[in-house]
């Protein structure tokens, strides 16, 4: 299995960077940086708000990549995580008048508390066990929040009114009020995600949960705790899950239920596995597809039915030959494409005709 | 608390949704235990059977009996053939990478379904059965014969399938494969075809669930297909084991959602029940957790 041949990143010498991280570094930055200077200026204003949708889902997706890839647990809660993140920071942004990245902290703080509330019993099962009990508790979560609804600014601990007429909009941050703005706010925030993940799967947490994926038993025998590494997985999915749900509250300024169904969270796993959980850009292939793709389609005036059909064929195809998702076989298949045609621009001059 | 008489007919639907539950129950049991798969798109087929017949039955005007016969065999048909795709090439992979595989299937479904069968018009659909003008009143209750029909399928169901694991030689075949694959195909048992075997049955199963549904809870695929949710909640406590105790659960499961109906404060919350009860089952059950290699793992 390719999965198992993932580096486990062993405590690494200091030594110099090789030539392909510093390419990979180097094109990392150039797209980071044209995402974030470049795209909001060339992109209409329909499309700004999906790529600021494309980079809260691409928290979502990391977190879930992580469970899924890195630490071998399957979520089938991600959306209900996600609600919660964006509840609890609905509510802060009503209630207070605190910066927002202070909000956006403590939602992701209030869905690692719930989350770890979750996680505590649900990490007593394991694989497929494990998988259903977050389907159920998702389940759950969905019923009550169609029952509380999500705050609209009236009071008391719920801060929902529903005789409300006039629903005032979720506040953004006073520097990000314009949408483009809001774009690069978002990605400043999904970068911070990212490195923040990055910065636990190099080093000793990240060596634990390659170990707990491969074998259980093994990282037993090998000294790790494996319940303790496990529930710091899910802690942290759940807090940037929590953090995301944050972004997407002053994203989108109202909040209902319905945007949350638990078929979201199925969704969300097909396209995390779709995009690849071995790499962190497996996370922005799958909130491209999760997000940007249906904008586009909708644009063109194509049924979205038609991406719910392709996700699913994509799902049986990792499934049954491509585990490492489309991160890992686009590049694969572009460097096969250009050496196939290096090799024949080389053969051309040499007047070889087949 | 409102009075008893509040309850009385929630019990009627509550055992009729129950048997339904354990219908889906013991199909998922069955397959789960024969091939190892899970089989997360057993609503959704149910779901594309009751549209087809939906349509045979109000668009083309076919007769009830060759809708619901249409319903029954596109589930098996479709279960069946993605058993026979699917099936071998994930066979030996873990249970929980067979089950999302079913995922991706749903998903193939649901999204041709919803291509197909538009929602955003508005219009409900609904597919009744002529069971439903029938029916007779026990202590003031009305009762359908849908509804007995439901209860009825998931007891004789429960039953039959058990003595048909027990009793028959394809049944026996079954159990075996359920303890180890490997060996029972060592002994000469044509593994492939107890596999399409328990996939048709499950899809047949799929389909007649699919049809008591749509009749007695609402003909929509997002409903149909996210419904099997709720008929995990009994094969969870079951531990994907035990059929007798899919059954209990399911009825159990049915019947509470149901009679919360009238609890003003819980009402809103019913829906819950099924979550809620397979969480506390399954942690109460998994207590004394033993870390095994093997594949069969639980």
């Amino acid at each position: 299995m390719r999965a198992t041949l993932e580096r486990a990143s062993p405590a690494r010498i200091a030594r110099r960077p090789t030539r392909p991280q510093l390419i990979k570094v180097g094109i990392t930055t150039v797209l980071l940086l044209f995402a974030f200077f470049a795209l909001p200026e060339l992109l209409s204003l329909y499309y700004v708000d999906t790529m600021t949708q494309v980079a809260v889902y691409s928290i979502v997706t990391l977190a879930l990549g992580l469970l899924v890839g890195r630490v071998g647990l399957y979520s089938l809660g991600q959306a209900a995580v996600l609600a919660i993140g964006a509840w609890a920071a609905a509510r802060l942004l009503f209630a207070t008048t605190q910066p927002y990245p202070l909000v956006l902290l403590e939602a992701g703080l209030i869905t690692m508390l719930a989350g770890l509330l979750i996680g505590l019993p649900a990490l007593r099962l394991r694989g497929l066990y494990l998988a259903l009990i977050t389907l159920m508790l998702a389940g759950s979560i969905t019923v009550v929040l169609a029952t509380v609804n999500f705050p609209n600014g009236g009071h008391g601990f719920l801060g929902y009114n529903g005789g409300l007429l006039h629903i005032p909009p979720i506040r953004r941050p006073s520097i990000a009020a314009s949408d483009p703005a809001y774009f690069r706010y978002s990605m400043v925030v999904a970068v911070l995600m990212f490195a923040l993940v990055l910065a636990h799967i190099k080093t000793r947490p990240g060596r634990a949960w390659a170990a707990i994926r491969q074998s259980e038993p093994a990282a037993l025998a090998a000294g790790i705790n494996i319940w303790f590494y496990k529930l710091w997985a899910f802690a942290l999915a759940s807090f940037i899950t929590g953090v995301a749900g944050g972004v997407l509250a002053g994203a989108i300024h109202y909040l209902y239920s319905i945007n949350f169904p638990t078929q979201d969270s199925i969704t969300l796993l097909a396209v995390t596995l779709m995009g690849g959980v071995f790499s962190l850009w497996g996370a922005v292939v799958a909130a491209l597809l999760y997000q940007f793709l249906p904008a586009l389609l909708n644009n063109w005036g194509v049924s979205a039915d038609w991406l719910i059909i392709l996700f699913g064929v994509g799902v049986l195809q990792v499934l049954t030959t491509a585990p490492a998702g489309l991160a890992d076989q686009v590049p694969r298949d572009l460097a096969r494409l250009g050496r196939f045609l290096g090799r024949r621009l080389r053969r051309r001059p040499g007047g070889d005709a087949e | 608390m409102p009075p008893w008489v509040d309850f009385e007919p929630f019990i009627v639907s509550g055992l009729a949704l129950g048997g339904v539950y354990a219908l889906s129950g013991v199909g998922l049991v069955v397959l789960y235990r024969a091939t190892g798969v899970l089989y997360l798109a057993f609503g959704a087929v149910g779901a594309l059977g009751a549209l087809i017949a939906w349509s045979l039955i109000t668009r083309a005007g076919a007769p009830g009996w060759a809708g619901w016969l249409a319903c029954v065999a596109v589930a098996g048909a479709v279960t069946l053939a993605y058993g026979l795709l699917f099936g071998p090439a994930l066979a030996r992979r873990d249970p929980l990478i067979k089950a999302v595989a079913t995922i991706g299937l749903t998903l193939i479904l649901y999204g041709v379904m919803d291509l197909l069968w538009t929602t955003s018009g508005g219009q409900a659909r609904s597919l009744t059965l002529p069971t439903d003008n029938g029916g007779f009143t026990v202590a003031q209750i009305q009762v359908t014969w849908t509804q007995v029909i439901a209860l009825a399928a998931g007891v004789v169901l429960t039953v039959g399938t058990g003595a048909f694991l027990r009793l028959t030689k394809l049944g026996t075949a079954m159990r075996a494969m359920a303890n180890d694959r490997d060996i029972t195909a060592t002994l000469g048992v044509p593994v492939r075809k107890v596999e399409a075997a328990a996939w048709l049955g499950c899809g047949i199963l799929g389909g007649i669930a699919g049809l008591l549904l749509a009749d007695l809870v609402a003909l929509d695929a997002t409903t149909l297909t996210f419904l099997v949710i709720s008929s995990l909640a009994a094969v969870l406590i079951a531990r994907l084991r035990s059929i007798t105790v899919t059954f209990v659960a399911a009825i159990v499961i049915g019947l509470l959602h149901d009679l919360l109906t009238p609890i003003a404060s819980l009402t809103s919350y019913r829906d819950m029940t099924p979550f809620v009860i397979a969480a506390i089952g399954l942690l109460v059950l998994s207590r004394h957790q033993v870390m095994t290699q093997s594949r069969e793992e639980a």
